[in-house]
Formats: C-alpha cells, structure tokens, sequence
C-alpha cells in the first residue's frame, strides 16, 4: 500500500525489537470473542487510476455545475473566488497542519487569524473576533447560549426571518437549557417592530436578528437596538450573506452586543453546503463567555512580534465541563481563505463587489416586474436577494431554467408554508450574473 | 512580519472585476439611508503580487505534516492523499448549491449513501448522520440523540458518566446538552475502575462516553463488563472514534455493543487537518437510536431509482448546522477508503499499533511510560523523572523542534497520579521505521542533554522562526487585533 511504508521484513524486525512474535501478541487486551475475524464486506482496494476514475463517473451524475448560474443563495452564495486563493490555500505547510498549540511552529497560522481577526473588526465596528465556529448556523446556537450566560435570564426573542436552518439549529442547541424561544413575526419583509415592543421585558436575555433577513430584507437595526437595549436586553446580530458589509453600515455601528457572520461569500466554495465558516464578534467586556479560539498579541524571548491562542481558560481542553463550548477542530481553513480573498479585494474591491450585486439584483427585479409576469408580495429594501411572485406554476419555470444551465430560485414556500407565498420565489443576485445574462434569465422567465 | 494591513499602498489594488454597465442605477435608490454606509470599510490596498508573496511566507512559518514527523498523539497525523484532494474539488462537486433541486446532484447523494454504508460495515453500526462538522460536534449531536431516546421514553436520565482520562471535548459536550457530568477514576492499570462504575452507573444516568483504546492509548481489558453494567442499568454507550486508527478490522464498536459513534474523518479517514480543520464528525448509531438523529439522511428509492434527503420525522434531535455535511471531507474519506480496501484498513491498524509499540519499547528506558502495558496505536509517557534537572515535559517538547520535529501531544492526557507531565506519541501507519528510528535517536538525546546541560532544553527552541512566547503579556496586552495593537502604542 502506497501510504503505508513500511515492509514486511521491517515489520518483522519490529516485533523483534519489541519483543513478541506476532501481531496478536499486542492486541491481548481485546477480549477475543470481539475480535472481528476475517475481512470487513469493502470493496476491494483501487489503483489511483481507478479510484479517479470511479469517482469522476460519479461526479457526472451531478448536473455540470461550473457551467451552470445559481439563482439561489438562501445562505450559500456563488461568489466569484480568485485564483491566487485556491492557490495559496494547497500550501502544505496551511493545509496539513493542525491547531496551532505549539506557536513557535505555527507562525503562518496565527498570524494569518491575527489578520483576519483585525479585518472582520474593521468590517463589522466589533471589538473582539473569534474567527471560527463551524458554520452561522452552529455560531448563532453558540451565540444565543452566550447571552444566557451573561445574562442568567432563559427567554429568547427570534426573528422569523433568521435563516430557518439557522433557527433549526438554534432550537436544537437551546433545547437542553430550558430556554423559551419566542417567535417574532414578520411585516412587509421585515421583522416586526411594533410587535417586538409588545413582547420584550427585561426577562427576556437576548434578541436574534439576521440583517440582511432570509427574504433578503434590510432590517431598520437603528430602531431595533433602541428597543432592545431599553429593557436590557442583549442584541444578536447574525450576517448570513457578508458581501452585503462592502456596502452597509457595520453592526457595531448599532451597538450589537454578539455578531455571527457566515463567511461563506468570503473566497469560500459552494461545496453543497459546507464547510463554511463563522465568526463571533462581541464586545471586551464579554471576552470571558466567548466560546471557541482567539489569537492574540505577544513577544518572543527576543522581544520579536509573535502571534499566540490566548485567554483559553475558557475552552474544553482547559475547563471541561466547565467550557464555554465544546468547540475544539473548527473551520480554521476557511479562516485562511477568507483572509487570502479579504486581502485581494482591499477596500475598494470589497466595496466594488457588494456594489455590483446590489446593483445587479435590483436590476433584475426591474426586468422581472417590468416583463409583467412577476409581481412583488412585499415592499421592502434588499440587498442582493428578493422575493418576487410569479404569475405562472413555478414548476415549469424551473425546467425552463435548468435547461438553459440556471439552477432556479428558492420555492420559498417550502419553507414558510403560508398561502401567500404559493409560486413566490426568492431570487439572489450575485457579480457572477453579468447584465447580459440577466438579460436572458429576465427572458427565460417571461417568455 | 509585518501584517498583509501593514502592508497597504494607496491606489493599489489586487482584485479584478468585470466593468460596472448598471450606471442607471443608483445606490442611494436601492440602500435605504438607515442602512448605507457613507464609508468604505478600510481593509488593505495590496497587489495580488504582494498576497501571493505574503502569504507563501507566512506559510513557511509553519510546520506541516509534510515537512516531516507530526507525532501528536490522539490527533493520528497521518498522510493526506494528494489524489483525495483532487478529486473532492471537481468542479461539479465544489460548484454544487445546496438547495439545488435533489435531481442535479445525485452524485452528491450517491456518494454520501454509499459512505454511510461503508462507515456502517467498518464500525459495525447501523445508520450514520454525515451531518457534524467535527468531532466535538458528532459528540454534542450523539449525546443530544441518546438524551432525546430517553425522554421520549418519559425517562428524566440527567447524568453522563466520563473517565478521567477523556478528551475535554466528552464532559464539554455532555454540559452543553445539558447533563450533569460525573467523572470516573481510571485505576492502576489505566482503565475503567468497575467497581466505581457499578457504583455510578444509576437510574438517573444516561451512560457512558468511553474512547477505546483510550487516550492514553490503552484498550479497555474490561470493556465487556463496562458494556453489561452500562446496558444492563438501561444506560447506553458512546465511543469517542477518535482513535479509531486502532481498530480498523481489528475491533468493531458496534459489536462491543456501543450504541452511539462519532468518527473524526479529519483522524482515522485521512483528510487534512488544516491548521484546525474543517474535518468532519460524522456518527453512526444503532437502530434504535435512527429514529432520533438529525434531519435529513440520504436515501435511495428504487422505483424512481434516485437518491434523495429523507426527513427524519418528528422525534428527530432536529438540525445541528445548516444544510448537509461537510461534502469535500467525505469525499476524501470515500476516496481514502476505495483506495485502501478492506486488507489496507486492516494494514493501517496492524501497522500504526506496531509503530506506537515499538517506540514505546525503544524509548521506555529513557522515558517512562505512563502505564508500562502494550498500547494500542498511540504510547504515552511521562517527563516526570527529569523535574530533578529542572526540565519539564514541555522542554522536552520545545527542544524537538530544534532538530526539526513537531512536539507529541504534551500535558494530554492529565489525571491524577499517573498521568502527569505526559507526552503522547502517536505515529500513524504513514510513518516508516527509519522516521521512528530517527525520532527515536533524537528523544534519546534528548534525554541526555536533559541531565548534561538542561539549559539547552529550558531555552529552547533555538532554530525556529521565534523563540519562546509570553503567553502571560498576551493576555495582559489583550491586542486581539490590529487596531487594538495601534492603539496600544499610543498609549505606551
Ligand atoms: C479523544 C478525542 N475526542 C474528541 C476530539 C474532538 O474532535 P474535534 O477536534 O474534531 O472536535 C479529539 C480531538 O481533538 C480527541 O482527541
């Protein structure tokens, strides 16, 4: 076997050397009965040349996805990626590596987190970053039991417009904590604010809001902070689409107390769901509660500048049971990632690319309302996803679209089940849809 | 070296996008004022010259599994196939949406079908979830699984039973799942003390989290009375599969009788590590228990001959993450299984047992094991006997570095008595005898300058690109960013 070096004769020397005549000898421990006999029911062991070839077989299976334009995002947006990322990321030395425990061998990685740490702080206006919990979704059950920690109080508030995978999981990870998920329905595209004056209290420990919301909706986050933080109560912000930063105001701005932004539009692969990344911003005076790795600032013996993991008596490996999570592997590849495409793009192609889409997405919802085969079910400010419904069975629009290489919009109604929604789609826009082809999608669509 | 923000020349740019053709449309009429951002936010302005020389820098700064011997123990550091690689970034797998219609992307589904049947006959379980995003993950879903079992039993079990030797990870997901977490004493020969988990293992206890062998490497002689006492007081188990690399064709959890399992394909699987992840976490489960794993699995349905995502119905733990799986680290894994058979599974077992044993033989005179048993693919020994020339385990460790190795695991695991001051070896199948050998003349070495001149270890490293850190003014700076570094040497 081609990763396995050692030869027979070397294996015969080692036993030698440790002093038993076979195998068996060492495996004494394992009560025999349970000793599996024989070969485990695989396939037989494949040369390079076909397990490549088996494998491509199967890839054709798939639809020929790079040739093909998403018109969905709903928490996974294809986003162009330059070249110089890929590259970069194939360098061994960041990709076959692991936690950086030993920093005086892992100057590459910390360091490469201490810059993206201080990119998404300037992006977001937040003062502390932890670069890495699995996905927005895993970060927002994260960060909601955060805010119970801090707060000792066990009532949230939720946005119906949070991502509903997103709330999914929130669900799952706050059912053990005799928690009260309070649902916060929504008005015209966004969440509803009158409401949300009704229902909060000071009982209440946090507020979940995503911004822009799963309807691709601009939530007013001025006005929610005021209420929110009139009873006390802490605000989650939670970004599913982070191109939308380029152009809108940071969440630190609105004095968001924990922020989970999904990094996925950041120079990360669709990958059919994942891995993605996530971040947790907060404030310094909630450092102790954050769950999951942070890097930090020091010398060495020289007095040189050097990156280290610090403040980890918070974590599973230190404190156990008592962690603020049991995080240890996280996504930290894709922090590296994000930190090669924030790098390329700076500030001006950061703000040009999240231009393009807010341009490009409301250019298409013109051309759609303009064809008169689609019409709005609400009124709302978007960035780069909309809503729109289509005057037609969407069934067939589908097929239109997959035979001229679009994957179609999310049938929204499959996850708001409300008879308003039937035929509605929700569009994204993103710079990969030139104004040519959105031309043809518009076309496509209207014919 | 200076940081890629450091780095920033005005007017230089390292991006490229096609020309903006929408001039009719203003941002003022799309972004309402509440929201538009007067401002640019003020990233970096490099070229793509520049990214591409920093970041190949940077990259030297680091120690890869690579550039050579990656010991850490319960990590199993073995090879990263470069053809896994390729083949998890086809195109259609890396452009694939995932709500696209379950139509274009049966190769997706195929692929995690056939997987679940794989991990299935190798562990010995029933159905796996190729849902979690790590191994901590796997442990929370798994625990949240076995939670949600009894309470649909109308059982109130709020206790899970955790060695002392368990990764942090165990008791950290137990709490966040909401148990009370009970530790039990490992006994003198480094495994369960029966007696106490007669004695622990109540009515109220949902089971145990055990990982076999366990982290100090050892496998569990008792592990067919831990699986009566544990089922037979209407408990369940949990394997940590973390250190599965001892058990491939060797010993299948599911036939010891474990209920739940987590599988790190980041380990066992082969798939890189990262520089700390992503890897994957996927768990299997016993019948049982399918009713309550997290939404969706994949299945096949013959008439139509399709694959698809099965709703997990209503007693479902619900979901852990957004969408599916983390599809590239299967992908790896599907690649690293077809390509090493069922001989070659076993191969990587049998070899990665006789590697840790035989380093465990060579170097015990000049290390002292922790247990002096034989191991299972990892050994674990202590730095205890060199406190007398003032030289710590982690010494011992910074010193490797210096001829041009990466450090064990150190100071994991950590209980009392025995295992203290440990240095856990852990080299996997992909590692020759000449690299042990090598390893094995450089700890001995080692050893010595210990006693001649200790100062050498206490100092070191002396050869990497920095020297020791102070991890105390890290914390008392608190410069987590940037920005926070600026404003620091203001105030200075
Ligand atoms: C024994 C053991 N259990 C669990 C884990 C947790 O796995 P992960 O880091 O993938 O979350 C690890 C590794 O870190 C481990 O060594």
């Amino acid at each position: 076997m081609r990763y396995i070096p050692n030869t027979e004769e070397q294996k015969k020397e080692m036993l030698q050397e440790i002093g038993v005549s076979s195998f068996e000898d060492l495996i004494q421990a394992i009560p025999g009965h349970l000793r599996w006999q024989g070969k485990l029911n695989l396939p037989p062991a494949m040369s390079e040349m076909e397990v490549e070839e088996n494998l491509n077989q199967i890839a054709q299976k798939n639809f020929n996805f790079s040739q093909m334009k998403p018109l969905i995002g709903a928490g996974a947006y294809l986003h162009f990626i330059p070249e110089a990322v890929k590259f970069l990321l194939q360098r061994e030395e960041f990709w076959t590596c692991y936690t950086p425990y030993q920093p005086e061998l892992s100057q590459g990685t910390l360091q490469s987190i201490f810059e993206y740490q201080s990119y998404i702080a300037r992006l977001t206006k937040m003062e502390v970053v932890i670069p890495s919990i699995y996905d927005g979704a895993s970060a927002t059950g994260e960060a909601a039991l955060m805010a119970l920690r801090l707060t000792h109080k066990n009532k949230v508030i939720v946005s119906q417009l949070l991502h509903p995978h997103y709330f999914e999981t929130l669900k799952t990870y706050l059912e053990p904590h005799n928690t009260e998920i309070i649902e916060l329905p929504y008005l015209e595209g966004l969440t509803n604010l009158d409401r949300l004056k009704e229902i909060i209290n000071e009982e209440v420990a946090a507020v979940i809001i995503q911004s822009p919301n799963f309807f691709g909706g601009i939530e007013k986050l001025e006005k929610i902070s005021e209420i929110v933080h009139s009873q006390g109560v802490l605000l989650i912000n939670v970004i599913v689409e982070s191109m939308a930063l380029g152009i809108l105001k940071a969440p630190g701005e609105f004095k968001v107390d924990i922020l989970v932004g999904n990094t996925q539009s950041f120079g990360l692969d669709l990958n059919y769901g994942g891995p993605y990344n996530a971040y947790l911003a907060t404030k310094k005076q909630y450092i102790r509660q954050l769950p999951g790795r942070i890097v930090g600032e020091t010398v060495d013996l020289d007095g040189k500048r050097a990156f280290v993991m610090t403040m980890r008596a918070r974590e599973q490996d230190i404190r156990r049971e008592k962690a603020t999570s049991n995080i240890c592997t996280n996504h930290n590849l894709n922090v590296t990632a994000s930190n090669i495409y924030l790098s390329l793009m700076g500030t001006e192609g950061l703000y040009r690319t999240s231009l393009l889409n807010t341009k490009s997405a409301h250019y298409l919802e013109n051309l759609l309302l303009k064809s008169g085969k689609f019409e709005r079910v609400f009124t709302y400010p978007f960035f780069n996803e909309f809503l729109l419904k289509s005057k037609e069975e969407i069934d067939k629009l589908d097929k239109k679209l997959l035979q001229n290489n679009f994957i179609p919009p999310l049938k929204i109604y499959d996850f708001y089940p409300e008879n308003k929604f039937k035929n509605t789609l929700l569009f994204a826009v993103t710079e990969v849809l030139s104004k040519n082809v959105l031309n043809k999608v518009a076309q496509i669509l209207s014919e | 070296m200076k940081l890629i923000l450091e780095k920033s020349i005005k007017n230089r740019i390292g991006y490229s996008l096609p020309p903006d053709l929408f001039e009719d449309i203003s941002l003022e009429d799309c972004i309402p004022e509440y929201a538009l951002d007067k401002n640019k936010k003020n990233l970096t302005a490099v070229s793509e010259v520049d990214v591409i020389r920093h970041f190949t820098a940077l990259s030297k700064l680091n120690y890869g599994l690579d550039d050579g011997f990656y010991p850490l123990g319960s990590c199993t550091m073995k090879y990263n196939p470069k053809i896994n690689e390729k083949l998890a970034s086809l195109n259609n797998f890396t452009y694939a949406h995932p709500l696209a219609p379950q139509e274009t992307v049966q190769g997706n589904l195929e692929i995690m079908y056939h997987l679940n049947k794989l991990l299935s006959e190798i562990t010995g379980m029933d159905e796996y979830t190729m849902t979690p995003a790590a191994g901590a993950h796997g442990e929370l879903t798994g625990v949240l699984v076995m939670r949600k079992y009894f309470l649909d039993q109308g059982k109130k079990r709020y206790k899970m039973l955790i060695p002392d030797s368990a990764h942090g990870t165990n008791p950290a997901s137990a709490a966040m799942a909401g148990f009370q977490v009970v530790e039990i004493k490992s006994n003198q020969n480094g495994t369960i003390d029966l007696s106490e988990l007669e004695r622990l293992m109540d009515k109220e206890t949902v089971g145990l989290m055990l990982t076999n062998p366990n982290t100090v490497g050892l496998y569990d002689e008792g592990i067919v009375e831990i699986e009566k006492i544990v089922h037979g007081k209407g408990g369940l188990l949990y394997y940590d599969g973390a250190n599965m690399n001892a058990s491939l064709g060797i010993l299948r959890p599911g036939d010891v009788g474990f209920d739940v399992v987590h599988l790190n394909l980041h380990k066992t699987f082969s798939t890189p590590h990262g520089g700390g992840g992503p890897g994957a976490g996927v768990i299997g489960v016993k019948k049982k228990l399918i009713p309550y794993l997290p939404t969706p699995l994949v299945d096949f349905d013959s008439s139509t001959k399709q694959y698809y995502l099965k709703e997990v119905g209503s007693k479902s733990i619900g979901k852990v993450r957004a969408f599916w799986a983390n599809f590239p680290v299967l992908v790896k894994t599907y690649v690293w299984i077809l390509s090493m058979g069922p001989e070659g599974l076993y191969k990587a077992s049998e070899t990665s047992i006789i590697n840790a044993n035989y380093v465990l033989a060579k170097l015990k005179k000049y290390f002292k094991p922790v247990y002096d048993r034989y191991c299972g693919h990892e050994c674990t020994f202590t730095g205890k006997e060199y406190k007398k020339y003032g030289v710590k385990t982690l010494d011992i460790a910074k010193r490797l570095m210096d001829y041009g190795m990466h450090p064990p695991t150190i100071y994991f695991p950590h209980f009392e008595p025995y295992a203290e001051e440990t240095i856990m070896v852990e080299p996997p199948e992909s590692e020759s005898k000449e690299m042990l050998d090598e390893f094995i003349d450089t700890m001995i070495k080692i050893s010595e300058e210990a006693k001649s001149n200790p100062e050498l270890l206490t100092s070191a490293p002396h050869k990497t690109p920095i020297r020791r850190l102070d991890d105390a003014l890290a914390v008392k700076m608190a410069i987590l960013t940037y920005d926070d570094e600026l404003n620091y040497q203001k105030r200075q």
